[in-house]
């Protein structure tokens, strides 16, 4: 079943551009990444699903329901953490969440209590005097505390130090095994890589691909780096499938893709001193992606 | 109900300090009505003396200026600018306060729809009104029947406080519209000031020409304490129009809330 379904969603803001033609879908219990560059439009469309913007044509279902008309009824099970977040400073962070969670109908002061203590939060403390990494805090408990079946993250990670940054990964994935499924937009390729099932790239407001993270691995190349004992032939190595061909005394590294019994064939032949094999990490593929576009 | 709670909460200290300065203000004026009433005859011959225009901007120009309702119409104006001012306030900050507090994200995503949002605010922003006046006009009976001279109808007293009420709905009401149609409103303060003294300026230059017709203009100029002296009621004309124009404007606004994107900030 799918949770989200993005049907040719497009927004234009006068002249300049919005998203055009989006298309996907998130599935129930998965952990979906959207990445892109900042301006890609990840937050318009994301502010779509949330229906604080309106569509200029398309439309999105979220279980099940239009985004915009059944709105109200679909929030109550909508977590939203967005990438700034702002309170009523005057508040303090208990009365804050407590307004929060009065907008759902259900007890969730256990829950405010649990969360806040995973996040390390003084809930006594005043919105004002909060530093941009506890605000933070504030804002992932404010989203988690009506345990919601669906949790929208916007660059959810600004200015969490890594240690706070674990945790929050942590609480995301207990919360997923629970049954949540999540819309994780980042342009930090490795926190993507890291939680993600699937994942959609966006450029410049349009859906490049749409892929397993698996697969966008699998269905690239690998890293290889060999050190020989003995200096080899240059072109020892210029067969198919092979790219980016460097020697340098006994050290070869390029790119491959393709069946990977020749290269073994090939390394196997000779006398080797040391070998890498290493799949390219998400960023690279990413680049790719962005390089054969532009 | 939460979000009426809430908003109430954060008017509190607005609406307090608003009432204070309004009671303030009615009871230095009226302190001095006693002094007055006797010097009455020696200020009948000195403004006699002024042109007939300025009396009419300055309000001076009815017989019963001397009784207190007559003299008490004097203050009212100023109040009424003071009032409209708070109400006017109040309006704009409806909606722009969350933009300027960035805090629009955090209630719009909420299980709630933007006419149930707009309605609970609107509601806390009329309750802090009304608390207003009730304070007002308490204090500022009880300060007339301190000064009085003579009795006085106190229904038309009433009847002259109300106005106060009347023309901060329509206050209200304009700084809800522009507050939903500006996109970004940097200061609160200085929209409702600039609106308020542009309406209460026109307000006094229709005054000194004495035309009807541009009464209408200015929401200042609707309630005439003369005539609600005379008649002790209200011009029908006019409480239709202003009920038309709250109406109208409320009505607008939730319109273009609902169709109004939310950007990021």
């Amino acid at each position: 079943m799918n949770v989200i379904e993005i049907k040719n969603l497009t927004k234009t803001y006068g002249k300049s551009r919005g998203i055009s033609d989006i298309s996907f879908n998130v599935e129930q219990g998965e952990i979906f990444g959207f990445i892109g560059p900042n301006g890609a439009g990840k937050s318009t469309t994301i502010r779509t699903l949330l229906s604080l913007i309106y569509p200029t044509s398309g439309s999105a279902t979220i279980f099940g329901k239009d985004c915009i008309r059944f709105a109200p009824e679909i929030k109550k099970e909508i977590g939203y953490l967005p990438s700034e977040v702002f309170y009523y400073d005057n508040m303090k962070v208990k009365e804050l969440l407590k307004y929060s969670a009065s907008f759902y109908k259900k007890d969730c002061s256990k829950r405010i209590k649990d969360l806040a203590e995973i996040m390390d939060l003084d809930l006594n403390k005043k919105i004002d005097d909060l530093s941009l990494g506890n605000k933070k805090k504030v804002g992932i408990v404010q989203g988690l505390l009506h345990e919601p079946k669906l949790i929208i993250l916007d660059e959810p990670t600004s200015g969490l130090d890594p240690l706070m940054q674990q945790k929050f990964f942590e609480l995301l994935e207990e919360e997923n095994k629970k049954g949540a499924t999540i819309l994780f937009s980042s342009h930090i390729l490795s926190e993507v890589q890291r939680l993600c099932n699937r994942v959609a790239i966006i450029k410049e407001g349009k859906i490049i691909t749409v892929e397993k993270i698996s697969t966008l691995q699998e269905n690239n190349y690998k890293k290889f780096k060999i050190e020989t004992k003995y200096a080899l032939d240059k072109d020892y190595f210029q067969i198919g499938g092979v790219n980016k061909l460097e020697v340098n005394n006994n050290v070869i590294s390029f790119l491959f893709r393709g069946n990977i019994n020749t290269v073994m064939k090939k390394i196997a032949e000779i006398d080797i001193a040391n070998l890498w094999i290493e799949e390219p990490d998400l960023e690279e593929i990413f680049m790719h992606y962005y390089e054969k576009e532009a | 109900m939460n979000i009426f709670m809430h908003e109430l909460k954060a008017y509190r200290k607005s609406t307090i300090i608003w009432s204070l300065s309004l009671i303030a203000i009615i009871v230095i004026f009226m302190s001095m009505y006693s002094s007055f009433a006797e010097d009455a005859e020696d200020f009948k011959r000195i403004l006699e003396n002024y042109p007939e225009a300025l009396r009419n901007a300055l309000g001076f120009n009815q017989e019963n200026f001397f009784t207190i309702l007559g003299f008490y119409s004097f203050p009212l104006s100023f109040i009424t600018l003071c009032a409209a001012i708070q109400a006017m306030n109040l309006g704009t900050s409806i909606v722009s306060k969350e933009v300027l507090a960035k805090t629009a994200d955090f209630l719009l995503t909420k299980p709630f729809t933007r006419n149930k949002i707009l309605t609970a605010k609107l509601l806390a922003a009329f309750v802090s009104i009304v608390m207003t006046n009730v304070v007002y006009f308490a204090a500022a009976s009880f300060v007339a029947l301190q000064v009085k001279t003579d009795d006085f109808s106190l229904k038309i007293f009433f009847l002259l406080s109300l106005t106060i009420f009347f023309i901060q709905l329509l206050f209200l009401a304009f700084g809800i519209i522009i507050s939903v149609i500006v996109q970004r409103i940097k200061s609160v303060l200085t929209v409702s000031l600039a609106t308020v003294f542009v309406f209460y300026f026109v307000g006094m230059f229709s005054d000194t020409t004495g035309d009807e017709v541009k009464r209408y203009i200015s929401p200042f100029k609707y309630f005439d304490a003369a005539y609600i002296i005379k008649h002790s009621s209200y011009e029908a004309t006019f409480l239709i129009v202003g009920a038309v124009i709250i109406l109208l404007a409320i009505a607008a606004s939730y319109v273009v809330y609902n169709k109004k994107d939310i950007h990021a900030v």
